[in-house]
């Protein structure tokens, strides 16, 4: 259990942590595309710190950075990152809490689930306009995850670097 | 788990709803962006500019040292385009006068056709793999307005505006699967509306449904914005068909659709503020 000051300090280095990935993907990942999508990073930050946090900083922290998503970047509707992003962090911390450890290995699964969540939901919004493309949909997933796999590492040494600074004692 | 959705999740719950319906009611109700987007993209804008110089700077370099051999045959083609091209404008130049001279004769009022524009650099492309839209360094400080035209040097047509805030505004693209316009086949008059398909957004084409039963489309035929609902001036050149199919009940085709404008060169657009068309 950390005492207040600390966990202050935790958040606040998490927040300088999310804004450094937050101007990384605003102003270098989305120039970069590698199978015809660029790396979006921002399933990964919630998936990984939610793996590491539980399920109730990581909903919370869903929350906020599905706000400044929806802020900033160009979305379905209006709160689509706002709804999801907490059910992302919700699923990870359950992964993460009874089938995989958090870890190397879990910030994958978790960091996958986190794009499955996502793209199912913005499929389901497609389809409720009318189009019901499956195979592209799917297809684009498939680029999607494997392209922010790739840059999940980043994420999870920025963020378990993190935690293990804060959680020395654990 | 089971423990945090007892303790929590109703107050989780409630933070989402009440954030999501805040989020959409504002978007809904302002014609501009609502304040707290538009505070996001102020903060943010000098970024983006400062990198989008610098992304610049490095492209242009890369550029000067492109394929000379490349270049040459580049060249070589515009040439030849040009020559063509100044056969049909000493064409059309002769037109244009026997045009005006039947209307004098016809007391009808000259064509006449206004564009208040305004420039505007782009600043970020699509912030979302499921989206394709632009960035741009203009906003309302510059009487941009939502549903305003935007369009290439050339006069191609590359969206219009989504979203505007105080020196920033969003064009959705013509692919984007959210976009939907009056068009009209140039050389036939057919109408239709050219609309965003996500199958086809990937491969940088749209979609032109609605077409009559009895519409003849070539490959190749030019289509343009039909002005219908006051929204876009006529004319604008959308792009060209590039194959015609039935839909999936086999009694209804549409076209797919090439864009003229070249969305991955386009580093400056034109906003259109304003329009009069006389026909």
């Amino acid at each position: 259990m950390l005492a207040r000051n600390e966990t202050i300090f935790k958040w606040s280095l998490y927040g300088a942590a999310t804004l450094a990935l937050f101007l990384l993907q605003g102003l270098v990942l989305q120039r970069i595309e590698l199978w015809g999508v660029f790396p979006f990073l921002f399933p990964v930050e919630v998936a990984i710190l939610a793996s590491y946090e539980g399920p109730l900083p990581g909903t919370v922290f869903g929350l906020v950075l599905g706000v400044c998503c929806d802020l900033t970047v160009t979305a379905a509707i209006p709160c689509f990152y706002t709804l999801i992003f907490p059910v992302v962090g919700l699923a990870a911390a359950a992964i993460a809490g009874s089938v995989i450890s958090a870890g190397p290995v879990c910030s994958l699964a978790c960091s996958a689930a986190g794009f499955l969540v996502t793209d199912l939901f913005y499929a389901l919004i497609l389809w409720a306009r009318g189009q019901d493309a499956w195979a592209a949909v799917g297809y684009l997933t498939l680029r999607e995850t494997c392209v922010g796999l790739l840059f999940s590492p980043l994420v999870f040494l920025l963020y378990s670097a993190v935690y293990k600074k804060c959680h020395v004692d654990d | 788990m089971k423990d945090f959705l007892k303790r929590n999740g109703l107050w989780v719950l409630f933070a989402v709803a009440v954030i999501a319906v805040s989020l959409a009611v504002m978007s809904f109700f302002t014609t501009t962006s609502s304040p707290l987007a538009n505070a996001a993209q102020v903060i943010t804008s000098p970024f983006r500019t400062a990198f989008t110089a610098v992304a610049d700077w490095f492209n242009d370099k890369q550029a000067y040292y492109a394929d000379y051999k490349a270049l040459e045959e580049e060249n070589q083609e515009l040439r030849d385009q040009i020559a063509k091209m100044e056969r049909s404008v000493r064409q059309a130049e002769a037109d244009s006068a026997e045009n005006k001279r039947l209307r004098e004769l016809l007391n009808l009022r000259p064509q006449e056709e206004k564009w208040e524009l305004e420039s505007a650099t782009i600043l970020e492309r699509s912030s979302s793999n499921w989206t394709r839209s632009f960035t741009l360094s203009k906003g309302t400080d510059c009487g941009i307005a939502v549903h305003d035209a935007v369009i290439t040097s050339e006069g191609f047509l590359v969206g219009t505006v989504s979203k505007v805030g105080t020196n920033w505004c969003t064009v959705l693209c013509i692919t984007d699967t959210d976009t939907s316009l009056g068009a009209l086949v140039f050389r036939t008059d057919e109408i239709g509306v050219a609309e965003g398909d996500f199958q086809l957004m990937d491969e940088g084409q749209l979609k032109l449904s609605y077409l009559s039963p009895e519409a003849q489309l070539l490959n190749g035929d030019l289509i343009v914005t039909s002005g219908l609902g006051g929204y876009l001036p006529s004319g604008l050149v959308i792009g060209s068909v590039e194959e015609v199919k039935l839909d999936d009940s086999g009694s209804t085709q549409y076209a797919v659709l090439s864009p003229s404008a070249d969305f991955d060169a386009l580093t400056e657009v034109f906003v259109i503020k304003d329009f009069t068309v006389v026909e």
